[in-house]
């Protein structure tokens, strides 16, 4: 990705700084070196720049997975999806094998029923299959609702009298065992104390890193909301990045946390002074504040402009959740942006990105500033004439296009119709209209991998084979640029990493093979050795 | 006052930014004559006066009159589970929803173990609500704020003449037909008519405006009702009572009491975990406007003498 070297022979590093790019007979000139050829067969890229993922993820992988898709663990076990109730089933009866304490409650994580035969919803009945006497939650991939057995039913006194809405009902008034929405899930408290435990330890960050160097990652961005204001997370991000295996360089973001309220300008001098005077080291980094504007399109909660969504459940209200006041983002990104901050904006509807975008136009009509970079977060409906608005105003977009795959059937099906979801995650757009943009997995949302994203951006394929609007496609050098300088840009560190490059850190994706050479539908299966982080080698802990 | 001692009840004040929610908790604390627990998003905008602060830790300021107010930074779940946690537990619980949230979604976590839901109150400004129905953005949230409301507090009419109060109260029946509407200045409002107790100690709370003078009534009795009886009452309960709730034993369960309660036309019954052994007297509170409960109407429907008292 660097433009006057886009490829090269070899790269000659130095404490873990690039020294040159180029030809081997050219490297050869600074002088004494020794000649490593571990990668002669192998594919050198700059690293991979996550921009949008959340280290939750590696809390995810101290619990069992049971997914529809397959998913790799940070430690390189490899998870087959479950594919019916029945597998799910296996899955629990094998994780709860592994439980010493007969009584301590089975959680697990990343159920989709979506794509289970019409009438398969998992249910208390089925998990008691699984056992009668130890509790069992069940994690569904949406983060909305969650399945327990009977035993959890009755220890946290769920029964037929509960009122809470969402806790999901069988003809003769008695709980289902499915939790709907947070008020419901919140009834189970043992299981939410667990998960909350098993978050709060440096093995989630850890994990964190080892997902992404398995991908070839060797940027990733901690997008969280309320973390920076925490102090026992600031302590766990120094301790675990200045050890010197964590294999990742890690933006930590934070912001107002949800709903956005506070004292943002005390929040802006807290993160300006991390910016500018943390001394971790090289692999922590901060200035970038998070705010969330809107919810979910497959959860219909993103605010999506008239005509709104195209088949929403009958008891939908018609458009989705503000989680922030609009009248107030103003205020909220001016005090974010006078402090010399990134503003990074959670906007999945094009109602929300027309909110921020007219912010960040007001903030810099009252305070202009150049080179902000401040970026529109999913960016999954925004227009093509909100493109144009950002190019002028030097915005920057990371779009969410591993939603093509995962969920763009329903969008074209359910959420938002066939036009708008052909015209969704709209990469070529952002290149044409010359929006500086990147893509990202959400991860825990769905697995990191940029080749994956990549190939989403590329290809544009659904789950079910069929492609999602083929004029939004990117050329593969387009989608590697997003992958990689394009991540740098948005997080502000496009003068370390991002490319191989004089002076910049030796960072690289080692891959098993050239992405511009496959076949592009190939994309995502090139094979990832691992990662150069530092100069360093960090290879993969999957087995092929 | 009815207790209800093994739960505690909790009150959801929703609305708008700027209606003029806040300015409400601040008179619930300043007036409180009991352990009031309240959750806020942040505690920038609560005012508290400094000397009458006892500590303050992290989330959670302590006040000299028993009263706590906690942040919700961690979400409303684990704030709930620290309230929970309190001892002694606080005797009324107030949570403050975001000016974006919908009650309704905050009112569905009150129904945990330990907490018993009492009303959804929303705070509205009467010069600007239509207005903000009415707003691209945000009108569908506004509206939905208002289907949540069991009671609205029609704020700032001091603001408008008395026509245009009239004319937003007709037309907030478009949205919640069966709340009670309070018409507020400064909102300030008799802490009777929120928390729906008949007690007459209002600590230093201003005097109810001419529109909010009230009656209460209270019925008792030792003898288990018919659920059949508790429902038809309800059918039949005037518009001029706007709250009525107590805890009665019920023929058809012998295990546990049971929770009336109705906020404008809006009612419930529900079990709570106090075994019905330990509760002697099925008791009724109701408050209205003076005179809407003619002698004997309590003991015509369930048997029983009631008493009133005018306030």
């Amino acid at each position: 990705m660097n433009p006057a070297r886009p490829f090269a022979e070899a790269v000659a590093v130095r404490d873990g700084r690039v020294v040159a790019v180029g030809p081997l007979a050219e490297l050869v000139t600074w002088g004494d070196h020794t000649l490593d050829e571990t990668f002669a067969d192998h594919v050198l890229l700059p690293g991979f720049v996550e921009a949008h993922s959340h280290a939750m993820v590696g809390g995810m992988w101290t619990m069992p997975y049971v997914g529809y898709f397959d998913r790799v663990a940070p430690d390189g076990g490899h998870w087959p999806g479950c594919k019916s109730i029945d597998e799910v089933l296996d899955r629990l009866r094998a994780a709860a094998a592994e439980l010493d304490d007969p009584d301590d409650t089975l959680v697990a994580w990343g159920l989709d029923p979506i794509y289970f035969d019409a009438d398969d919803r998992l249910l208390a009945e089925h998990l008691d299959r699984v056992s009668d006497t130890r509790p069992i939650f069940v994690y569904h991939v949406s983060g909305h609702l969650a399945t327990v057995n009977t035993v959890l039913l009755a220890a946290e006194g769920i029964d037929r009298h509960t009122p809470t809405p969402g806790v999901s009902r069988r003809a003769d008034g008695e709980p289902d065992g499915e939790l709907q929405e947070p008020a419901a899930m919140s009834l189970a408290k043992v299981a939410f104390g667990k998960v909350r435990a098993a978050f709060g330890t440096d093995q989630v960050a850890w994990n964190y890193a080892y997902e992404a160097r398995n991908a070839g990652h060797t940027t990733i961005t901690d997008l969280g909301t309320t973390q920076l204001y925490d102090p026992e997370q600031l302590d766990r991000w120094r301790r675990v990045t200045s050890d010197p295996d964590y294999p990742a360089r890690v933006m930590v973001a934070a912001g107002p946390g949800i709903g956005g309220s506070g004292d943002h300008d005390e929040y802006a001098r807290l993160a300006v002074d991390l910016r500018d005077n943390d001394t971790t080291g090289d692999k922590l980094h901060f200035g970038i504040v998070k705010i969330i504007l809107d919810g979910s399109i497959q959860g219909f909660t993103a605010r999506i402009s008239w005509p709104h969504y195209y088949s929403a459940p009958d008891e939908h209200p018609g458009n989705g959740l503000w989680l922030m006041d609009p009248s107030t983002i103003a205020d909220v990104v001016g005090a974010y942006h006078r402090a010399g901050l990134t503003v990074h904006c959670h906007c999945n509807g094009d109602e929300a990105s027309e909110v921020f975008i007219s912010a960040v136009e007001k903030a810099l009509e009252e305070h202009p500033r150049w080179n902000h970079r401040h970026t529109v977060q999913h960016c999954q409906l925004t227009t093509k004439a909100q493109y144009r608005r950002m190019a002028r105003l030097g915005m920057a977009a990371n779009i969410f296009s591993n939603h093509i795959f995962y969920w763009g059937d329903q969008h074209r099906d359910i959420t938002v119709g066939p036009e708008r979801a052909a015209g969704m995650d709209a990469c070529a757009t952002a290149l044409r209209e010359g929006v500086s943009f990147s893509f990202h997995s959400d991860t825990p949302v769905t697995p990191m991998g940029h080749l994956h994203v990549a190939w989403c951006a590329v290809n544009r394929r659904t789950a079910s084979g069929q492609v999602l609007g083929p004029q939004e496609a990117i050329p593969v050098e387009a989608a590697l640029q997003a992958a990689t300088l394009g991540g740098a840009y948005q997080i502000k560190m496009d003068h370390l990493v991002g490319s191989i490059e004089a002076g910049k850190f030796a960072d690289f994706a080692v891959l098993d093979d050239d992405p511009l050479t496959v076949d592009p539908i190939s994309l995502k299966d090139i094979g990832v050795w691992g990662t150069v982080l530092g100069g360093v080698p960090q290879p993969s802990s999957v087995s092929a | 006052m009815v207790s209800t001692s093994s739960a505690v009840p909790v009150t959801v004040i929703g609305g708008y930014l700027g209606a003029g929610k806040t300015t409400l908790l601040n008179h619930l604390l300043a007036s409180a004559t009991s352990r009031l627990a309240v959750l806020v998003n942040d505690f920038g905008e609560i005012n508290i006066d400094a000397g009458l602060i006892e500590s303050h830790d992290g989330e959670t300021i302590t006040l000299a009159n028993g009263c706590i107010c906690c942040s919700m930074v961690d979400g409303l779940a684990a704030a709930l589970e620290s309230v929970l946690a309190l001892q002694p537990q606080p005797e009324r619980l107030v949570i403050e929803a975001s000016g974006v949230a919908d009650p309704g979604t905050v009112a569905g976590f009150c129904h945990a173990p330990g907490l018993l839901l009492d009303a959804v109150i929303v705070v509205i400004d009467v010069e600007t609500v239509r207005a903000k129905v009415a707003d691209a953005y945000v009108g569908d949230m506004v509206a939905a704020q208002l289907r949540a409301a069991d009671i609205v507090i029609v704020n700032k009419i001091d603001l408008v003449d008395e026509s245009a109060t009239a004319e937003v109260v007709t037309w907030l029946d478009g949205y919640a037909p069966d709340a009670l509407k309070l018409p507020t200045r400064q909102s300030v409002v008799a802490p009777e008519l929120l928390f729906g107790h008949g007690s007459t100690d209002r600590g230093d709370q201003t005097a109810p405006a001419a529109d909010q003078r009230f009656e209460s009534w209270t019925w008792s009795s030792d003898e288990p009702l018919e659920r059949s009886v508790v429902e038809g009452l309800m059918g039949r309960v005037p518009d001029d009572i706007w709250r009525l709730k107590g805890i009665v034993r019920l023929t058809d369960d012998d295990r546990r009491a049971w929770v009336l309660q109705r906020v404008g036309r809006r009612w419930s019954l529900r079990p709570i975990a106090r075994s019905a052994a330990e509760v002697v007297t099925s008791e009724l509170v109701a408050i209205g406007r003076p005179g809407a409960v003619p002698d004997g109407w309590f003991a015509d429907l369930l048997g029983q003498p009631s008493s009133s008292e005018d306030l």
